[in-house]
């Protein structure tokens, strides 16, 4: 899909989120720069250059009835680091509407998003289902 | 290897929404999970569900692919159980015997 580009953003992740993240997930704390392995996902849905709601907004999509995560892939170049800036570089990979059994009719959104300082940390791709009104 | 994660919290949806800029309403309003037909518990966002597993495995991996098969809502008591095999770990989290996440770790090489 080529009509719509992500704007690119940027994500601090900072020692308190990781704190943060590990006590809500029970991790245990943090013994070097390394953050917990979901900030590849959480920079990358966080950092995007805009939110996901408007981002659904901007494609049609019915973010108000409450979207729901179906599939996630990440791949780890390096390990994100506490304390960095990341940039964060989105790509709809697809969007299509298929009949949903849960909703009638259902879209499916596909997004790939890349985290990168100096180096290419992670790339996340997310298939995200949205509820919507007809096939 | 097992490990449970009881009485998710709901206070925490917002959090998690917070860091990942996210204002899905159903994770932060009961009246909203209601009127989106997820009943009458707020919904936990999908990265908190993977960070458990992530914890569970608890060492550096390459890549993983996971699954949503079904939502965790606040209140609930979780089972996280993984299996290795060769250089991928097999994930699982479980509400009873409802498998609601499954994913695979790969180690790096």
């Amino acid at each position: 899909m080529d009509q719509f580009a992500i704007p690119d953003g940027r994500y601090l992740l900072s020692a308190g989120m990781d704190d943060l993240v590990r006590r809500m997930a029970q991790a245990p704390a943090r013994t070097d720069q390394r953050a917990h392995p979901i900030f590849a996902f959480v920079a990358a849905l966080g950092g995007l250059g805009l939110k996901i709601a408007d981002l659904s907004a901007a494609l049609g999509l019915a973010f108000e009835r409450g979207p729901v995560l179906a599939r996630c892939r990440i791949g780890y170049n390096a390990p994100l680091l506490v304390d960095r800036h990341y940039d964060v570089r989105a790509d709809i990979e697809a969007l299509e509407r298929k009949p949903s059994r849960t909703f009638g009719a259902a879209d499916h959104l596909h997004l790939s998003i890349r985290l990168s300082d100096d180096y290419p940390r992670s790339q996340t791709r997310l298939h995200i289902i949205y509820p919507a009104d007809r096939a | 290897m097992r490990r449970r994660f009881e009485d998710i919290s709901g206070d925490d949806m917002a959090a998690w929404c917070a860091l990942l800029n996210d204002d899905n309403a159903i994770h932060l309003s009961r009246e909203a999970a209601a009127a989106a037909g997820f009943g009458p518990r707020r919904v936990n966002p999908g990265p908190a569900n993977l960070a458990y597993l992530m914890t569970l495995v608890g060492r550096d991996f390459a890549v993983l692919d996971a699954q949503f098969a079904g939502n965790v809502f606040e209140g609930d008591d979780l089972t996280a159980e993984v299996s290795q095999q060769d250089d991928t770990t097999h994930a699982r989290l479980l509400r009873g015997a409802e498998v609601l996440v499954t994913a695979v770790f790969k180690e790096k090489p």
